[in-house]
């Protein structure tokens, strides 16, 4: 296991006191510790927002590119480098709203990423206007009236595309929350996890106790390899919510699929003897 | 008159509702939400509709759909969110359609940070999508003309088929203000858009376009806008000169640094150098005329932007070398101080600084 004090997770940060981004935080770090992944091996993706932030407030490799677009150039870099680790996170508006198509067509893809979205149902960053996945009864100063839009369920969109794996996790169970994350970097392929989280300071609707009283773990016999049984799961939402992985599948990821790129390396990993560019010099003589 | 203390966004949600703006789309962003919290707030007690988009892609052409119906509608947002709407704003000139777009610019480039800023200027009066189009460019140094601009940005959108840009930055729409607020436009009254797609009864269907395979139509087309523009240099061409009857020295500045700027010369006028204030409220078109104006009586120019030199290069084209520019830009969301545009004034009368940069701190 690598020391914890390695990845520096008590760096300050801009986050309310009591934010869900903590135990997030918390999570990630010591499933990346249980894994035995120092920072060096893990390159961490996200977009803009608050959960967005993430890669400044640990010591890993870190890409915070533009709002809503972090799964493509996480892509970018998982082509280019077959040996990082390659981690997404980003918030709900982030990944649902402004980067929804990304979503949509990584996980027909399927690129050996980890993808951990902090769905706080609300524009943290911003202050606090709705996001996909608000409630219809959430008012805000743009949605005096609540929100007119259907929320959008993420897993079961997931699901219903047979994204390779699929999960959901709260903070109110962060021990569970570690154990996913930890199963999403080793699943082979694309992994979400959608990650319920409250917004201390936006969202007076989904808080701590909201969540608490309603997500309930998976039942030891559920099988997330059955499409249909995942599918009936992932509809579940309102007065109870299932945590845990809800399908799971194997599936040729994105650089299997592309037979070539099996035995690429990366260009820093290379090694090249002087004697096969002795050509070069020769040129000169 | 009805006069109200108003914050510049307030302001601009309030002038767009006068003017008969009913629809709004946007995207979150700072430093700008004010404005899509006005329209949620208000635009349903006069029938229209605000929405959130899912992204400012979707926004701009959810505007293009509108404005092709032929309703007045108008989008906001702060500079990441204008890149994105660019591609949208490139087909909307093309297809001849009327809508107001509010860029509250903030420091870039990419994620930047969010202090005021002047660093999209370029964007803003060269097209900023693909392709040989202008969007008219208003730039509001007031709370007060922020209003008036933006009434007045629907007339010419209408008058010329053109998106029209207000052009203010985070100064400009949080600062607050006193603000004179004219008559409603009525709706009825205005005229009538016999080119937008309301529903064919009796004639052809309308058509919005803007793909034109043929070359030589395409060049037509091209020509067609570019008579537009021409048009927009003669009659919408604007700036206010303060001071600048006997200036030997111009300081040439819009929205914020132009505030500022004012005071500097009001400082330097104490010290007794003659020097004036030219400020472009039309950035696109660019007031050349006004400024070549100046040139009998004034012997040097001192361009100040929150930027690190763009607008620079337009006064540069409208004197055509014929006087020496200097230049004073904070960049990053920093406000140049009054200070320091009076020691680049001092700098440029004792002739030195001439070069652009050289009273760059
Ligand atoms: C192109 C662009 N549009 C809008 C923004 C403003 N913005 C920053 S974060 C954000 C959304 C934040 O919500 P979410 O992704 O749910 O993250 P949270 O802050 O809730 O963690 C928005 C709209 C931006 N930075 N760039
Ligand atoms: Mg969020």
């Amino acid at each position: 296991m690598t020391d914890l004090l390695q990845y520096e997770m008590n760096r300050e940060t801009a986050w309310c006191p009591g934010c869900g981004n903590f135990s997030i935080r918390r999570a990630l770090v010591k499933a990346l510790a249980e894994l035995d992944l120092s920072p060096e091996q893990v390159t961490l993706f996200t977009g803009i927002g608050q959960a967005a932030k993430m890669p400044h407030y640990i010591r890993v490799n870190a890409f915070n590119g533009l709002h809503g677009r972090a799964l493509p150039a996480a892509l970018g870099m998982r082509i280019a480098n077959p040996d990082m680790k390659v981690i997404v996170e980003s918030g709900d508006g982030d990944t649902y709203g402004e980067g929804g198509n990304h979503l949509l067509h990584n996980i027909r893809r399927n690129p050996d990423i980890s993808h951990l979205v902090h769905n706080n149902q609300i524009y943290g960053l911003t202050k606090g206007q709705a996001s996909p996945t608000s409630e219809y009864v959430l008012k805000t100063a743009v949605q005096p009236g609540g929100v007119k839009s259907d929320p959008f369920n993420p897993v079961l969109f997931a699901v219903a595309m047979k994204a390779s794996f699929v999960a959901r996790a709260s903070v109110t169970e962060e021990e569970h929350l570690k154990e996913m994350i930890k199963a999403a970097i080793n699943h082979k392929g694309y992994a979400l996890i959608d990650i319920l989280q409250p917004c201390v300071t936006f969202n007076r609707i989904n808080t701590y106790q909201w969540y608490s009283e309603r997500v309930y773990k998976l039942e030891e016999d559920y099988n997330p390899a059955d499409w249909t049984a995942a599918l009936k799961k992932a509809a579940e939402w309102g007065e109870r919510i299932p945590i845990g992985i809800i399908y799971k599948e194997e599936k040729a990821t994105f650089r299997e699929k592309i037979g070539h790129l099996k035995e690429s390396k990366i260009l820093a990993g290379k090694r090249v003897e002087p004697a096969e560019r002795e050509y070069l010099l020769d040129e000169f003589r | 008159m009805e006069k109200r203390l108003m914050k510049g966004n307030e302001a601009i949600a309030e002038a767009a509702i006068r003017a008969g703006c009913r629809y709004f789309f946007g995207y979150p962003i700072t430093p700008q939400n004010e404005i899509p919290e006005y329209m949620a707030l208000h635009l349903p007690q006069y029938g229209g509709v605000f929405l959130q988009a899912e992204s400012e892609v979707s926004a701009i052409n959810m505007v293009y759909g509108a404005a092709g119906a032929g309703a007045r509608v108008m989008t906001s947002s702060s500079s990441p969110g204008i890149s994105l709407k660019m591609e949208g704003i490139s087909y909307i000139a093309a297809a001849e359609l009327p809508c107001v777009i509010v860029n509250m610019m903030r420091g870039g480039p990419g994620l930047g940070g969010i202090q005021p800023s002047q660093a999209d200027y370029f964007q803003a009066v060269k097209g900023g999508g693909h392709g040989d189009y202008h969007m008219t460019v208003l730039a509001p140094a007031s709370v007060q003309e922020a209003f008036d601009l933006t009434m007045e940005a629907f007339e010419i959108a209408d008058y010329y088929r053109n998106p029209v840009m207000i052009l203010g930055d985070g100064v400009i729409g949080q600062m607050m203000e006193g603000v004179v607020l004219r008559e409603p436009v009525k709706l009825e009254e205005l005229k009538e858009k016999e080119w937008a797609t309301d529903g064919a009864v009796n004639r052809e269907p309308n058509i919005i376009n803007s793909l034109f395979l043929d070359a030589v139509k395409l060049e037509e087309h091209n020509l067609k806008l570019k008579a537009k523009y021409d048009l927009m240099r003669e009659r919408e061409a604007r700036a206010e000169l303060y001071k600048m009857d006997d200036a030997e020295y111009a300081v040439v500045a819009y929205g914020t640094s132009a505030r500022i700027s004012r005071s500097a010369v009001d400082e330097a006028r104490k010290k007794g150098i003659r020097v004036g204030l030219i400020r472009p409220v039309s950035l696109f078109p660019f007031p050349e005329k006004i400024i070549r104006s100046t040139i009998a009586k004034t012997r040097t120019y001192l361009v100040v932007e929150m930027s690190l030199g763009q607008m620079i290069e337009d006064l540069k084209l409208a004197l055509n070398g014929k006087r020496p520019v200097c230049f004073y830009g904070r960049t990053g969301g920093i406000l140049p101080l009054v200070d320091e545009i009076l020691e680049s004034i001092e700098l440029m009368r004792r002739g030195e600084g001439i070069e652009a940069d050289c009273c760059l701190s």
